[in-house]
């Protein structure tokens, strides 16, 4: 190999925060529009390491490669010690890569789309530092860097949201974001400490490798902890309230930060706790419900939204529904489809961002369904890449979201067959199936009310609705092929599925292999679930044709039956999640502030303030003893040689 | 000679007594002059009072002080007229009230209260008597001018 694990590690973090920096420094007055450079030439290094470091770990990918890099915190007299190790197991490899190469795609993407824009180059530092916090949340070996870089990159998805930080609203939204985030982070912090208290270490080795896990409470707890923290990051119920306001960022960070890749950070921390999770089985039925609800929830809300940006945001909510059911199966099956979904999904979720963002870059910003129409005429590229991307979210063979989706079904069908929460699952199965077509409807339905129908052109596109420059369309051809290609090469392979490949044999998850003996084997999808779950999502094409583009009656009547069941004002008000959290939590919260406010300004400021007056009462007090009149001081003189003879008598 | 102490004691009493005297003056009074006099009676106090000291001791340390204060005395008396002097020629009264400018920023000036004007009754007219005798002839220049005092 020409290049050593090591050194491929540690230059795929390096290389983004360098970038980060130098354009920092360098931005503001030297590079100003070309301040793209430093971070599309570290991204694109990284992403070529990336892809050698995949090259590099398949040799063996059993033994992963610990790097350590330096000491951070020891302190003497216990056994605490934080090193900052990274590891390169096939887990990181495939992190890495789907996100190094993804963001590569959005940087170049971003040329064209930020072009112009007063924070161009705090857009790329913010964007490289991003990178950076990515790269090592999924290399580092350890809890503690690994909740260091789990806020990192939750410091990052701020900065960006909030980028036009002069738009209340997207001040807001990233204040939001972050808040959220915090409060799923508290979860993680907690689990950390109770794996400390465990466990007596935080390295993941340590804790995954110990013959006996600590079984029952603890480990429930923890893993329940921990599951916290990765739904707050992946904006699963009941913390996914701000994906949807994080829309108000520039739109390659909504591909790039909320589709692909920080949202799949807690995809990430799931699958690489798995012997935890393996441990509790009461976990993983959490996180499969979880993943369940929130995928049909999510599902549910996309069918009434108007905002395109928005569609995709619940859209992505609901993939992510989709990864933790394939997550909390706890078959091999389960967590390497929930990866290979992982995968594939940042492939065509980032492909639809950046489409909608070529539609928004066309139309002068406008991204409201109900004001486009027939933008196919105008932007061809975008309209077949965006076809691409539908096709592959739908689940259509031979699109990659076809082969994902369809293992994580298969993989929640195997575990309908026996044990005793099998109805559970069952109901789980069902869920996901309505969601397929959910999926479907919701997904055609913005596509045909954006690109077809009556051409509609919104007044802020002022004549000059064409098709992006290459720059912006060049990454979404890419991603279109990848998203047309990724899945079948990959089932094809066996890198994500096979028993024996690539993914299986990172060294969490060998334990699930060994677990299940005989099982299904996880090469053969159950071709009853594809089958089903193929002609649920073509139906669902067909329903979203046939009310969106020939039969306009039919629409209003299904509409005006769902408003009767209730359920369009529930879907169309996000099930009033936003106005619950009000009204429970930030309400309460902001009383109580203005309680404290209160009491720091009357009665902290009152004191402070009286500590102040006390001299200036002493000076008022003596001030009078120098009136100007020297018969007064002459007095006082005498008054003081009496007090001294009194003194010395007494 | 060693003097009775009862004779001690009325030289001391008398001291007191001066010393008191020009402590009231001096801060009762307000006329400059009349204050620097009281100083000197204080002065002149305790010079007193030494001198018994020394003459009841039988030590002449006592009125060698005492030469020593007169010429202090004397000292400190031609600078305070001086001051005096340049403190009347600036605000033309001997009055210590005039200068109050040394007073802290917030206080208010001593100022007296006019007397309240006496309540006289005049008659309306004065009497009027009729001139008698001759008037002396006398000019101007006669009358203001007086060859001596």
């Amino acid at each position: 190999m020409l290049l050593s694990i090591p050194f491929l590690l540690i230059l795929v973090p390096a290389l983004p925060l360098a970038a980060a920096v130098a354009t920092a420094a360098l931005g503001p007055r030297v590079l100003r529009q070309a301040s793209h450079w430093p971070t599309v030439a570290a991204v694109a290094l990284s992403s070529a390491a990336s892809l050698l470091l995949v090259v590099a770990v398949r040799q063996e990918p059993e033994h992963e490669r610990i790097v350590p890099l330096w000491s951070w915190a020891a302190v003497s007299g216990s056994n605490f010690h934080v090193d900052v190790v990274l590891r390169a197991d096939p887990l990181t490899a495939v992190m890495l890569a789907t996100v190094t190469f993804i963001s590569l795609l959005v940087c170049v993407y971003s040329i064209g789309y930020m072009h112009g824009d007063r924070g161009y180059w705090r857009f790329f530092s913010y964007v490289a530092l991003f990178v950076f916090s990515m790269t090592m949340l999924v290399s580092v070996s350890n809890f503690l860097l690994l909740y260091v870089f789990w806020e990192a990159v939750g410091l990052c998805s701020y900065l960006l949201i909030g980028f036009w930080y002069e738009k209340p609203a997207a001040a807001a939204a990233g204040l939001k974001a972050f808040l959220v985030n915090r409060i799923g982070d508290f979860g993680f912090a907690l689990g950390v400490f109770l794996l400390w208290t465990t466990y007596g270490t935080l390295d993941f080795d340590a804790i995954f490798q110990r013959p006996a896990l600590v079984g029952g409470g603890t480990t429930t707890a923890i893993a329940l902890l921990l599951l916290a923290g990765a739904c707050g990051k992946s904006a699963q119920f009941p913390l996914h309230v701000w994906l949807p306001d994080a829309m108000e960022g520039p739109t390659p960070v909504s591909a790039l930060i909320h589709a692909a890749t920080m949202v799949t950070a807690g995809v990430y921390l799931v699958a690489r706790c798995t012997p935890l999770f393996l441990a509790s089985p009461d976990a993983r039925l959490v996180v499969a419900i979880i993943g369940g609800i929130t995928a049909l929830m999510a599902a549910i809300i996309a069918m009434t939204q108007t905002d395109l940006k928005r569609i995709l945001a619940y859209s992505t909510i609901s993939q992510l529904g989709y990864m933790f059911l394939g997550l909390g199966t706890g078959t091999l099956l389960g967590v390497a489809a929930a990866m290979f979904h992982l995968v594939t999904h940042a492939f065509f979720k980032a492909l639809l961002f950046l489409g909608a963002g070529s539609v928004m870059h066309a139309t002068g910003g406008v991204i409201d369904i109900e004001h486009l129409g027939a933008l196919r005429r105008r932007m061809p590229t975008t309209h077949w890449t965006f076809l691409v991307g539908c096709l592959a979210l739908a689940g259509i063979f031979p699109f990659a979201g076809f082969w994902s989706k369809d293992a994580i079904l298969a993989a929640v069908a195997e575990k309908t067959h026996a044990g005793d929460v099998a109805w559970l699952y069952s109901a789980l199965y069902w869920a996901g199936m309505l969601t397929v077509f959910l999926t479907a409807v919701y997904t055609f339905r913005a596509f045909f009310l954006t690109f077809y129908g009556r051409e509609r052109l919104p007044r802020e596109a002022s004549q000059h609705v064409h098709e992006s420059p290459w720059v912006m369309a060049g990454p979404l051809a890419i991603l279109a092929l990848g998203a047309l290609v990724v899945g079948a090469y990959f089932q094809w392979s066996g890198d994500f599925l096979g028993r024996d490949g690539f993914l299986a044999q990172t060294p969490s998850l060998v334990a699930l292999g060994e677990k299940e003996q005989g099982q299904l084997s996880a090469g053969e999808t159950a071709s009853d679930v594809t089958l089903l779950a193929s002609g649920v999502a073509v139906a669902g094409i067909a329903v979203a044709a046939l009310l969106y583009l020939s039969r306009p009656a039919w629409l209003q009547a299904v509409t005006a039956l769902m408003t009767a069941l209730g359920l369009y004002r529930l879907s169309k008000n996000k099930f009033y999640f936003d106005e619950i959290y009000r009204a429970l939590v930030v309400g309460p919260l902001e009383r109580l502030a203005a309680v404290f406010a209160w009491l720091d300004q009357h009665a902290v400021d009152a004191l402070v303030d009286a500590v102040g007056a006390v001299p200036r009462a002493i000076g008022a007090t003596l001030r009078p003893l120098q009136g100007g009149l020297v018969q007064f001081y002459a007095l006082l003189m005498i008054v003081g040689v009496l007090a001294f003879l009194v003194a010395i008598l007494l | 000679m060693n003097s009775n102490i009862a004779t001690l004691h009325s030289y001391l009493a008398v001291a007191a007594v001066l010393v008191g005297i020009g402590l009231v003056g001096f801060l009762s009074r307000r006329n400059m002059i009349v204050m620097f006099l009281s100083a000197e009676t204080m002065l002149q106090g305790v010079s007193l009072s030494l001198v018994a000291w020394g003459r009841f001791h039988n030590d002449l340390g006592g009125q060698m002080l005492v030469l020593f204060i007169i010429a202090l005395a004397a000292a400190e008396a031609a600078i305070a007229l001086a001051l005096v002097v340049t403190m009347f020629v600036r605000s033309g009264k001997l009055d210590i009230a005039a200068w109050q400018d040394l007073r802290e920023a917030d206080q208010p000036p001593f100022e007296e209260a006019d007397l309240p004007p006496e309540p006289c009754d005049e008659p309306a007219a004065w009497p009027h008597l009729a001139p008698a005798g001759i008037e002396p002839s006398t000019s101007d220049e006669k009358e203001n001018y007086r060859p001596k005092m």
